[in-house]
């Protein structure tokens, strides 16, 4: 240190004692436009001078003594100086990668120097496909990288990288947004992104310890530039329906399907009625989105404004979702070695949400039914005697109307979302920085959902008036009202200092050290639930009046804070150029654990050798850039379930009164040694560049292990402690390869192509469990009883999110009843299987291999690309085909192929009226191959001394075309994120849209 | 300006060094932390580990379905009922003796017992920490806690035989605790292990007349020697029964028996030990109890699970008024005039189990009377008869027949007086969970099964039942299974 501040302070005083003199210079690009922040050094006088905003400079040099002018991006010049105005010209780097940075957390890196595995996507990537969510824009544009997307307004889809690690910690990967260590990006424009970091291997992970397990997304927002002000307007339109619909019988169909499962004649032929429930619960969204940002800089000020609005209507009747953000990110420069960045956003969302249990009953409902009588009444279920649908028939199945269903559902979430931080950067000396960086997110949301139970009861039951409702249920709601809040604040700070200096020319040396925290708030939410307020929204607060005799329910919850103190630490060297070395280490401690198991430490590796600079290579004219490169490292999920001592309470009991006496004990046996999840993995990967670097590529092959997944357990029987305990039981393997391939070539000035694809594998294994008691995690619940998903000590072996249900067997030929394979391999009905021996394991509801290609031409002013994506390997479940049991509707392929005495060579089974076990039968292939986007763009000819600077229109269609082989709507089913949950399970599922978008954009 | 930066990092370094680890205790505000025993450190916060016990008695798997299934159903007090093809998850195998050791209802009475037995180590363990509690009041929870502690293990050694005895709360990771939970001990051991604690209750507990009305249903030191006197007559030490018996003081027959298990009748002179249920809300009665032994089909309101068996409908005397007490009637007008409509699906209901007020509800205010003075009785003339004392037994047989409208028992032999308290005790205590094991205790299961629709009823085998065998593969070789499972 002391040498530092000594060699400080001699670059401090050397000028005032050397005979130099003032040297005058401007720099410029090919072009002749001046490259401002260009630095030009001296080596013998040691002085050295950076360029101001027009490229001018002056340096204290002595004449004819070499100037090195270096620009990142440019390749470096000697020059001698000369006493008049130098002009130098800086020729841009022809090798593109020495241009690109990746961020790599607490600090960038040149991209030919990263030792990491780090997809970086670029902010034309992430806005070219319209989409809310920036992560549903990247889905296939990133090898190893896995989206799984919904197109329900406002959800947030699954990124899973390089594999999933655990089944019941945290999945979704972490945030970190200008700096925010946050879960979710819902409330980021996409159009502020300047850029989305994708880290992915441990080696480049590690910096974020316990948190980076599931891999760290970093994105950075737009700063401003440039010198003068720029104002750039974006806005689309466009229009959405679903990407595919399901083909339902029609009326007459229904009727004879359905009297031969009841043998009898209960529907007439030529019903009158033929309802298309899903046409009548849908109608065609539109989406809407404005941007208007403006941004400039001068010498000391850097701006950057935007403000953003998108405004849905979806397919779902009554389902809208409007979203406004505010952005501003300014940067101050105090002072030459004083820098300050100030970001904050304002996003504020409202929505009125519908249930999605109305596709499964638009699907199930019968076509018979109508959706009004001719009264005016909603439609029901309910058979007369006649074989039509009447009112005071008889009812032949559990389904409701679909449309009084949305039109009954009254629900509207509001949430506002602040964001915001300040970065100070001091540089203490000229290699030395230090940084300061406090980021903070406060979360407000609010909902109501208003439940008119007994209209709805009424719509149900054509046949009854209103004063039945009283009669039938004297202590009923009339209605229902809940209101729900939360609120949370979350915040981080960290301080680092940042060493980076070369020495002897080739040893490159750069140390970061720093602490950080980072606080999870208490999350608080209130629900309130209400009886019989008044039927006018208006009048559901009034002032003074007392409601608590009408409370039904009132949750007050706050949930646990969490605390992470940390010390992290990474040293990076480069050797000539070629040989490069990274080391980092983070010490984290979690409020999460025990007092002796809360600290961790996640240490990491990173070797590269960038092949193409050794001296036989050198010349090549083929090989442009081969650079091998690999590292191991550690890395922790914490964010897996609370493992604290509590009391029980609520275990009340009279005692011989009508006194309620509060009872309380421990039910739960801990396990204090619990703590994080930790994931090791090593990886090997190759760059490269070929043919003047037309031909880009990436290998990469991996190998995690997550050595000690959490499950829950069961104390012994006989503790008597019926609450399950959390213990790390498990072991789960993730092997893969990534391949990234990109062709580009400029033809002409007038024609430029590029062809481009990824493709990557993993293999996903649970690879062992520990002997204890599991308590199973069972899921894919389909409603009925049945459910789809196992993981317990049977699972060894086997993919996470596996389906384990019973293998169908075919049908019997004699009377046309549904087979399966029992344990022994006979064929048995379903009334015999046994449910603990005969379920099988048939595959994961994760694909196990992911691919995406993507294409594009600039011709004149046009340019045109396309992308596409596809899954192989997945299975999904026909959850709301699997529903049917005795009247539900069914699709218009099995009502004219089924078994009958006449029809024994038919596809599928007899009908039935019970509700089908969980098995292969409904259980279909999930690959497809979509194209994701298509982009037209016309650059608009323009004056260069026009007031707009520059105009593009373009065209967009989302989603055109899929080729699947699933029969259901949309193969890419999210579900709840949890593949333990209805992931890959048809039911309750917003359907894959397909949307065309017409849109300009505009700078100023 | 740097030195600042400087000083400020370093600073902030030390904080971090110095104390990190408290910055990391972060409280707990989403459920209760266990270091916070203070909150419980007063009289209020005492009671609430033993209400929690009592509360067990209220569950599901405690007290309701299969409880039921194994303490009646597998009786020839009882058929399964219901519709003929609704098993209720396993009640056609209990009622045909035919269970192995994967029986739910068996799994379940097996667990839910000893979540009981934890919830009174818990408060064994906490009660002693609350010095701010009054003295005298933690002593008379530990009573109350050490009966029912006693209650549940007596239920356990009469299912499964020998279990291990858990009488301290385990350490997990300790291995002699480890032993202690899968290791099973002898029917000696766990009897010794209830007199032990039946002792040490009656010690702490006063009597029944001590409580106010708001706490009726603690058990009280009368109760604890009517279990002791039962847990003797099990281990048949006439004299010991004798002996407890006339310590239970201060109670008297009803004088209507069908009163007894109706609202009027909660508390009674007659009542010892009484499971009470509140039925108006918020409710907080035996879960489902009424509601799966209540009339099934049109004009009912229930499961119909547990309907009274022809055997048992024969064993009523004429005359005898337990009778109509004990059995709904297909067809008949119960005592609040609800009429069981002929449309339900079986012939016979159990009466003990309705509730008048709340009769399709979840929870309901049907009481289970566990001990009952009429017991204290005629466990009493059983022990004296077994005492050669014939004649001081027949009196007490009496008072019992005389209450339910019936003339003097013409048995005059010890051996046709035993024959006859047996009798009694069936007809007196129908549907109140002692059947099943008295026919094993009398040894006369035999021949009973076979008397009821010629039941296989394997001797040295259907005395107990199995134990489950999730515990079996939790203990390993620890614990062995019951003999012919």
């Amino acid at each position: 240190m002391k040498n530092f501040i000594f060699s400080f302070l001699a670059l401090l005083l050397l000028p005032a004692y050397m005979s130099g003199q003032a040297i005058k210079g401007k720099v410029v690009d090919g072009t002749g436009m001046g490259i401002p922040g260009a630095v030009i050094s001296a080596a013998n006088s040691r002085t050295s001078a950076d360029t101001d905003f027009d490229g001018n400079f002056t340096i204290n040099a002595k004449e004819g003594e070499i100037l090195k002018i270096s620009m990142l991006g440019f390749d470096a010049v000697s020059v001698p100086a000369t006493t008049g105005t130098m002009n130098i010209v800086l020729k841009e780097s022809s090798d593109t990668a020495l241009k690109e940075v990746v961020v790599i957390g607490y600090g960038t890196r040149k991209k030919v120097d990263n030792t990491t595995a780090i997809s970086s996507i670029k902010s034309e990537e992430i806005t070219k496909t319209k989409v809310l969510n920036a992560s549903q824009a990247i889905q296939g544009k990133a090898a190893g990288v896995q989206v799984i997307s919904s197109d329900l307004p406002g959800s947030s889809p699954s990124v899973v990288i390089r594999g999933l690690g655990t089944a019941l910690g945290g999945r979704t990967p972490l945030y970190v947004v200008d700096g925010m260590q946050t879960d979710n990006i819902n409330n980021i424009n996409t159009n502020d992104i300047t850029s989305y970091d994708i880290l992915k291997d441990a080696s480049a992970l590690a910096i974020y310890g316990t948190r980076a397990a599931n891999g760290v997304i970093i994105i950075t927002t737009k700063k401003g530039k440039g010198d003068k002000v720029s104002v750039e307007i974006e806005s689309f339109a466009g229009v959405r329906s679903p990407l595919k619909k399901v083909k339902m019988a029609d009326s007459n169909q229904y009727a004879s399907f359905t009297n031969s499962a009841l043998q009898n004649n209960t529907f007439a032929q030529n019903q009158p009625v033929n309802t298309d429930w899903f046409d009548e619960i849908t109608r065609t969204g539109s989406y809407t989105q404005n941007n208007v940002s403006v941004s400039g800089g001068t010498e000391s000020i850097k701006y950057f404004f935007s403000l953003g609005n998108y405004e849905e209507k979806a397919v779902l009747n009554g389902l809208d979702y409007g979203r406004t953000t505010f952005r501003t990110n300014n940067e101050y420069k105090i002072s030459k070695k004083l820098t300050l960045n100030q970001n904050f956003s304002f996003t504020s969302t409202k929505s009125t949400p519908k249930p999605l249990g109305a596709f499964t009953n638009a699907y199930k409902q019968s076509p018979i039914v109508p959706v009004r009588f001719a009264d005016g009444k909603y439609g029901v279920s309910r058979v007369g005697a006649d074989g039509l649908v009447s009112q005071t028939g008889s009812a032949f199945n559990n389904v409701g109307n679909p449309v009084a269903q949305l039109d009954f559902f009254d629900e509207e979430q509001r949430s506002i979302t602040l964001q915001g931080g300040l970065k100070l950067d001091y540089e203490i000396l000229k290699s030395l920085k230090f940084t300061s960086q406090f980021s903070g997110e406060y979360y407000t949301w609010k909902q109501y959902n208003f439940s008119d139970t007994k209209n709805i009861w009424l719509a149900a039951n054509p046949n009854k008036v209103a004063s039945d409702y009283e009669k039938e249920f004297p202590n009923a709601n009339l209605n229902l009202l809940t209101k729900g809040r939360e609120q949370y604040y979350n915040w981080n700070l960290a301080n680092y200092l940042t060493y980076n200096k070369v020495f002897a020319e080739i040893h490159d040396v750069e140390v970061m050290a720093g602490i950080e925290t980072s606080v999870r708030g208490a999350r608080e939410k209130l629900t309130i639930a209400r009886k019989n307020v008044n039927t006018d929204a208006n009048y559901w607060a009034l002032k003074d009046v007392e409601y608590a005799t009408n409370i039904t329910s009132y949750k007050d919850e706050v949930f646990n804070e969490v605390k992470l103190a940390s010390y992290l630490a990474r040293f990076q060297y480069k050797l000539m150029d070629k040989y490069l070395v990274t080391g980092t280490v983070r010490r984290d401690g979690s409020s999460n654990f025990g007092k002796d198991y809360r600290w961790g430490t996640f240490p990491a590796f990173g070797l590269g050798w960038i092949i193409s600079k050794e001296a036989f290579l050198a010349d090549s004219k083929t090989i442009n850039l081969l650079k091998l490169r690999g590292g191991w490292g550690k890395l922790g999920n914490q964010n897996v379930p609370l493992n604290r001592a509590s009391y029980t309470s609520g275990q009340n009991a009279y005692l011989g009164g009508s006194i309620l006496n509060e009872g309380s004990t421990i039910n739960s046996q801990i396990d204090p040694s619990l703590s994080w999840e930790i994931t090791k993995e090593s990886s090997v990967g190759l760059d490269f560049e070929l043919l003047n670097s037309k031909l880009t590529g990436t290998f990469d092959v991996y190998d995690r292990n997550t050595s000690n997944i959490i499950l829950n357990t069961r104390p012994y029987s006989t503790s008597g402690i019926t609450n399950v305990s959390p213990a790390h039981v498990g072991e789960v393997s993730n092997r893969g390869y990534e391949i990234s391939l990109r062709w580009d070539d400029k033809v002409s000035d007038d024609f430029s192509y590029y062809i481009g694809g990824n493709f990557s594998g993993n293999q996903n294994e649970l690879t062992g469990l520990k002997d204890v008691i599991l308590s199973p995690v069972v899921g894919g619940g389909l409603g009925n009883g049945q459910d789809t998903k196992l993981l317990d000590n049977t699972t060894v072996g086997q993919p996470l999110g596996s389906f384990y249900i019973y293998e169908y067997a075919g049908f019997d030929a004699a009377n046309g009843t549904m087979l399966y394979y029992n344990a022994a391999g006979d064929k048995v009905t379903q009334n015999v299987l046994n449910a603990t021996t005969d379920k099988k394991y048939v595959g994961s509801s994760l694909p196990k291999t992911n691919y995406g290609v993507s294409l594009g031409f600039n011709y004149k002013n046009f340019d045109f690309s396309v992308d596409g994506y596809g899954t192989n390997g997945a299975k999904v479940y026909n959850g709301k085909k699997a529903q049917r049991f005795s009247g539900e509707n069914i699709e218009a392929s099995l009502a004219t192929d089924f078994w009958t005495a006449s029809n024994l060579s038919a596809s599928n089974p007899a009908p039935f009226n019970q509700v089908p076990v969980a098995s292969t039968y409904y259980l279909e292939s999930g690959d497809f191959f979509r194209i994701n986007n298509i982009t037209v763009g016309y650059k608009l000819p323009l004056q260069s001394t026009s007031f707009i600077s520059a105009c593009r229109i373009y065209v967009n269609a989302i989603n055109p075309f899929i080729t699947q082989k699933f029969s259901g709507f949309s193969p890419e089913l999210n579900g709840d994120g949890n593949p333990y949950g209805s992931q890959g399970v048809e039911l309750d599922a917003y359907p894959t849209l397909r949307s065309f978008v017409i849109g300009a954009n505009l700078k100023f | 300006m740097k030195k600042i930066y400087i000083a400020t990092f370093v600073l902030s370094t030390l904080f971090f060094t110095g104390c990190a680890d408290d910055y990391l205790d972060v409280d707990q505000t989403e459920s209760i932390s266990t270091d916070d025993v203070e909150l419980f450190n007063n009289d209020a916060g005492a009671t609430q580990f033993v209400t929690s016990i009592y509360n067990k008695f209220l569950n599901w798997d405690m007290t309701s379905f299969g409880w039921i299934g194994l303490s009646s159903i597998t009786s020839d007090d009882a058929d399964k009922g219901s519709s003929p093809g609704d098993t209720g998850t396993d009640k056609d195998v209990l009622d045909n003796l035919t269970y192995n050791a994967s029986n739910p209802s068996v799994e379940g009475i097996f667990n839910a017992n000893y979540d009981g037995i934890n919830r009174c180590n818990q408060a064994l363990n906490i009660l002693p920490k609350l010095d701010k509690a009054d003295a005298n009041l933690r002593a008379r929870l530990a009573g109350e806690a050490k009966f029912l502690r006693a209650f549940m293990y007596f239920t356990l050694v009469k299912c499964f035989g020998g279990v291990p005895i858990v009488d301290h709360l385990p350490i997990p990771g300790s291995d002699s605790d480890r032993i202690m939970q899968l290791t099973r001990k002898t029917s000696a051991e766990v009897y010794a292990f209830i007199e032990s604690d039946l002792n040490d209750a009656i010690a702490a507990l006063p009597e029944k007349s001590a409580y106010g009305a708001n706490e009726k249903s603690r058990v009280s030191k009368g109760a604890a020697y009517a279990l002791l006197a039962k847990v003797s007559l099990y281990q048949k030490n006439w004299q010991k029964v004798v002996d407890n018996c006339n310590k239970v003081t201060g109670y008297s027959l009803a004088n209507d028996y069908a009163t007894m298990f109706r609202p009027a009748g909660k508390f009674d002179s007659e009542s010892i030990f009484e499971i009470y249920a509140q039925g108006a809300v918020p409710a907080k009665g035996i879960e489902g109890y009424s509601n799966t032994q209540g009339a099934r089909g049109a004009g009912g309101w229930g499961w119909g699970f547990n309907t009274p068996s022809q055997s048992l409908v024969n064993a009523y005397e004429p005359g005898d008024v337990r009778k109509t007490a004990t059995i709904i009637f297909r067809g008949t007008t119960l005592y609040d005039g609800r009429v069981i409509p002929t449309t339900v699906e079986n012939e016979t209901y159990n009466y003990k189990a309705y509730s008048s007020a709340y009769t399709d509800a979840w929870e309901t205010d049907v009481d289970i009377k566990y001990l009952r003075y009429a017991e204290v009785l005629l466990m009493k003339a059983e022990a004296l008869n077994e005492l050669g004392q014939t004649s001081e037994a027949i009196p007490l047989l009496n008072q019992i027949r005389n209450r339910a409208n019936l003339g003097a028992t013409p048995a005059v032999s010890q051996a046709d007086v035993r024959t006859a308290i047996w009798k009694e005790r069936r007809v007196e205590m129908a549907f109140e969970h002692d059947r099943f094991f008295d026919l094993v205790r009398t040894g006369q299961a035999k021949a009973a099964f076979t008397a009821d629709n010629n039941k296989v009823f394997v001797v040295g085998k259907h005395e107990l039942f199995p134990i489950p065998a999730a515990f079996l593969k939790q203990a390993g070789t620890l614990s062995s299974q019951n003999p012919l499972y």
